[in-house]
C-alpha cells in the first residue's frame, strides 16, 4: 500500500484523545442543562424562566456585574496609567495587591467583606447610627463583586499601557494638547481594545459570581438572590426545572461573551500592534 | 520682565541668563545657551550653546550618546536642563511645559496618531486649538498640497509608506505654525534609497516654508547635505559649529576632523612658519600663525587633498610634503583610494645641537615611513595611471593645524593616527 505522503496517524488519534477527555469533563456537563431543560417542552422552560424571581435575580445580576464592571474598568484604567507611567516607592507592592483578589477564595473574600462592612464589623458599625446598612443589599453585591473581578480589567489594560511608546503622548504635548487631551484623543483611542475585553472579562466574571455573593447578600429571594443564587436555592428546593432554565440562560450568556472575545481578537490585535 | 531662575541655580550663568534674552538679535529664532544636563551621575550635556537663525537649518551631528537628542528634547520641553537656557524668538521658554512652546518635533518613529486619519492627524493641533471649521479645512488642503498627499487624506498611517508618514508628521507640525522645527533622526528608519531621496524633498519643502529647523543625526553625508550648519557634538560637548564648508574643511578638534569623513592625521612641531613632520618641512605660514615656535601640533588633512605626482613637479597651489611609495590601489566606485608610505622618519638632531622638540616614533613606521589614504577622483586616476610600488611625490591642496594637547612635554607614544 503506497504510503500517503504528509499523513500523519498522530492527527487524528491525539485530536479524538483530547476531545474524549473534555467529553465529561465539560461537554457532557454542559450539553446535559441543555438536554434537561429542552427534555419538559419549552413551554415550561419558558414559565420556568418567567417567574419573578427568576427575572428579578436575572436582573439583580446583570445590573450588579455592570456596576461592578463599570467601577473596575474605570479604576483599571486609572491604576494602570498610574503605575506605568510613575515610578515610586512601593510601585510593586501595589501591584501585587491589586492583583491579590486573583488569588483569595471567593468565601474569604465575602467573609471579610461581611466583618468588615457588617452591623458589628469596623466600618459597619459607623453606618449602623444612621440606620443604614451595606450588607444584605444589592449594594453588598455589588461590594463583593468589585473585590473578585478587581483584577481582571487591570491586568489586560496595563500591558497595553506599558508596551505604548511614550512618543505619541510626547507628540501630542508638542502640537499642544493638554494631558487631558493626550488622554482623551490618542491615549484611550489606542486602549479601546484592552478595555472592551477587560470589561467583558470583569462582566463575564461577575455576572456567575456565587462563593462572596451568598455570605454577603443574604440570600434572599426576589431581594437580593442574583442569578446563581437562585440556581442553588431552587435546586435544594428541589425545583429543577427552575433551576435549570437560569442555568441555560447563564451558561449561554458566558458563550456569547468568550465568543465575542475570541473572535475580536484580530480587532483587539490590531488595535495593540499599532501602539 | 521678571527675568526667571535656572531651576538649579548655577553661579555660571545665573548672572548672564536675564540679560541675554534683550541680546538676542532679531534674525535669531531660537538658542540655546549654556545647556547642561546630567542623567543620575552623568554628565550627559556640558554647557552646549547656539543659535539658529531665521529659515536657517542647523544639523546636531554626533554619534550615538553624545547628548544630541537630549538637546532637542529640552528645545522642545520634553526634558528639562539642569543649567542653561531656551530662548525661542527672544522669548525664555526654559521654564515652559511643551505644549505651550509651539515647537514641531518630528519623531524617528513620526508617532503619527494610529486611530485617525491623515486629515486628523494634520488638523489634530488646530482642532485641540478650538480653531473654527472653516480655518481648519483650509489649513488641511494648503498643508495637504504641499506635502503631496491629496489623494491619501482619508488613509491611515498604517496604510502609508515611510516617507509618506514622514510628510504627514510634518505637516501635523506646520498646520499650528511652529517657531521651529526639530528632527530627531528622521531618516533612521528608512532604507539607504529613499533616504536620499527623502532628505533632498525636505530640504526642498523646508526652502519653502522656510521654518528654522534642528535635525540630529550620526550620518556625516546627510549632515553635510541638510544642513546650513553644522554642530558637532562629543560626549554632550560642542566642538565645532560652522558651515558644512568649516567643519569639513577646518576642522577644528580631532574628533571633528575625523568624524566627518576620511582624514589623514600626521604629528608636527611648528618651526618658522613651516611644520616639520619627522624629516619633512611644509611651508605653513598662514595656518601656523596661532602657534608658537616649537608647539607641538597635528596636521590634518583629507585623503582628496593629497596630490600625488610620478615626476617631482607637484601643482603651484600645492605643497610638498615629501615622497612616498604607492603600496596599495582600490577602485572604490566614484573614485580611486591610494595607501600611500611616506618617507618620513624621525629627524634626527643636527650634531652638536639640542634637539628642539622630542617627538619619538616608537611604533613600526619608525623604520618604514609613515602610511596615509589618498583618493583621485576617475578622471584624473585614469589620466595618469599609478602602479603599486610606484614612487610618488606627495602634496597637500589643503589641510588643518590642530594643537596637539598630548604632547605636553616629554615624549608620545602614538606618532601617527590614521582614520579610515
Amino acid at each position: 500500500m503506497r504510503h500517503v505522503r504528509g499523513f500523519d496517524v498522530a492527527r487524528p488519534i491525539s485530536i479524538s484523545v483530547m476531545i474524549g477527555i473534555m467529553l465529561p469533563l465539560v461537554l457532557l456537563p454542559l450539553l446535559s442543562i441543555f438536554i434537561y431543560g429542552t427534555s419538559k417542552g419549552l413551554g415550561t422552560f419558558w414559565s420556568s424562566l418567567a417567574a419573578p424571581e427568576a427575572i428579578f435575580a436575572l436582573k439583580l445580576s446583570l445590573i450588579t456585574s455592570f456596576w461592578a464592571t463599570v467601577f473596575n474598568v474605570i479604576f483599571g484604567l486609572f491604576a494602570a496609567y498610574v503605575l506605568s507611567r510613575y515610578e515610586f516607592w512601593g510601585r510593586n507592592a501595589v501591584i501585587v495587591t491589586i492583583s491579590l483578589p486573583t488569588a483569595i477564595p471567593t468565601a474569604v473574600a465575602g467573609f471579610a467583606l461581611l466583618l468588615l462592612w457588617g452591623p458589628y464589623g469596623t466600618l459597619g458599625r459607623l453606618l449602623n447610627p444612621q440606620n443604614a446598612q451595606l450588607m444584605f443589599t444589592p449594594y453588598a453585591i455589588i461590594l463583593a463583586n468589585i473585590f473578585v473581578t478587581f483584577p481582571l480589567a487591570f491586568g489586560v489594560i496595563k500591558p497595553v499601557f506599558d508596551t505604548m511608546s511614550r512618543s505619541l503622548e510626547e507628540a501630542a504635548a508638542t502640537i499642544g494638547a493638554t494631558r487631558w487631551q493626550t488622554f482623551w484623543h490618542v491615549t484611550l483611542p489606542s486602549l479601546r481594545g484592552a478595555i472592551f475585553s477587560g470589561a467583558l472579562l470583569t462582566f463575564a466574571r461577575a455576572v456567575g459570581e456565587f462563593g462572596s455573593t451568598i455570605l454577603v447578600s443574604g440570600n434572599l429571594a426576589g431581594r437580593t438572590q442574583t442569578a446563581p443564587l437562585y440556581i442553588f436555592a431552587k435546586f435544594n428546593e428541589g425545583q429543577i426545572e427552575a433551576a435549570n432554565a437560569i442555568a441555560i440562560v447563564l451558561a449561554l450568556l458566558s458563550f456569547v461573551i468568550f465568543s465575542v472575545l475570541f473572535f475580536a481578537r484580530d480587532w483587539l490585535e490590531f488595535e495593540t500592534q499599532e501602539v | 520682565m521678571i527675568p526667571k531662575m535656572s531651576r538649579v541655580p548655577d553661579e555660571q550663568h545665573d548672572s548672564s541668563s536675564a540679560p541675554l534674552v534683550h541680546e538676542t538679535r532679531p534674525n535669531i529664532a531660537a538658542s540655546v545657551k549654556g545647556i547642561s544636563k546630567s542623567f543620575k551621575k552623568t554628565r550627559v550635556l556640558e554647557d552646549v550653546t547656539f543659535d539658529v537663525a531665521e529659515g536657517e537649518s542647523l544639523v546636531l551631528l554626533g554619534p550615538s550618546g553624545s547628548g544630541k537628542t537630549t538637546v532637542l528634547r529640552i528645545i522642545a520641553g520634553l526634558e528639562q536642563p539642569y543649567t542653561g537656557r531656551v530662548i525661542l524668538h527672544g522669548k525664555d521658554v526654559t521654564e515652559l511645559p511643551a505644549r505651550e512652546r509651539g515647537v514641531g518635533v518630528i519623531f524617528q518613529s513620526y508617532a503619527l496618531f494610529p486611530r485617525m486619519t491623515v486629515e486628523r492627524n494634520i488638523a489634530f493641533g488646530l482642532k485641540i486649538r478650538g480653531r473654527p471649521w472653516k480655518e481648519r479645512k483650509e489649513t488641511l488642503n494648503r498643508l495637504l498640497k504641499l506635502v503631496q498627499l491629496e489623494e491619501h487624506r482619508k488613509k491611515y498611517p498604517w496604510q502609508l509608506s515611510g516617507g509618506q508618514q514622514q510628510r504627514v508628521a510634518i505637516a501635523r507640525t506646520l498646520a499650528y505654525k511652529p517657531q521651529v522645527l526639530l528632527f530627531d533622526e528622521p531618516f533612521g528608519a528608512l532604507d539607504a534609497q529613499t533616504r536620499v531621496h527623502l532628505r533632498r524633498e525636505i530640504r526642498a519643502l523646508l526652502r519653502q516654508v522656510k521654518v528654522p529647523s534642528v535635525f540630529i543625526t550620526h550620518d556625516q553625508e546627510e549632515a553635510l547635505e541638510l544642513g546650513d550648519r553644522i554642530a558637532v557634538l562629543n560626549n554632550g560637548h560642542l566642538e565645532q559649529i560652522g558651515t558644512p564648508d568649516e567643519v569639513y574643511n577646518h576642522p577644528q578638534t580631532e574628533f571633528v576632523a575625523t568624524f566627518l569623513g576620511a582624514a589623514n592625521l600626521l604629528l608636527g612641531v611648528v618651526t618658522l612658519g613651516a611644520i616639520e613632520i619627522g624629516t619633512a618641512r611644509v611651508p605653513a605660514t598662514e595656518e601656523t600663525r596661532k602657534f608658537r615656535d616649537g608647539q607641538s601640533v597635528k596636521v590634518v588633512f583629507r585623503p582628496e587633498d593629497v596630490t600625488l605626482s610620478k615626476d617631482a613637479k607637484l601643482p603651484g597651489a600645492c605643497r610638498r610634503l615629501a615622497n612616498g611609495i604607492i603600496e596599495e590601489i582600490n577602485f572604490v566606485g566614484a573614485y580611486e583610494r591610494l595607501n600611500v608610505r611616506l618617507d618620513l622618519t624621525q629627524r634626527q638632531p643636527a650634531q652638536n645641537q639640542p634637539p628642539l622638540y622630542e617627538v619619538t616614533i616608537n611604533t613600526l613606521e619608525r623604520m618604514t615611513g609613515i602610511p596615509i589614504i589618498a583618493t583621485r577622483p576617475k578622471p584624473e586616476a585614469s589620466a595618469s595611471k599609478f602602479n603599486v610600488g610606484d614612487r610618488v611625490a606627495v602634496g597637500l591642496t589643503a589641510f588643518s593645524v590642530l594643537p596637539n594637547y598630548t604632547l605636553v612635554g616629554g615624549r608620545v607614544n602614538r606618532a601617527l593616527e590614521i582614520n579610515r
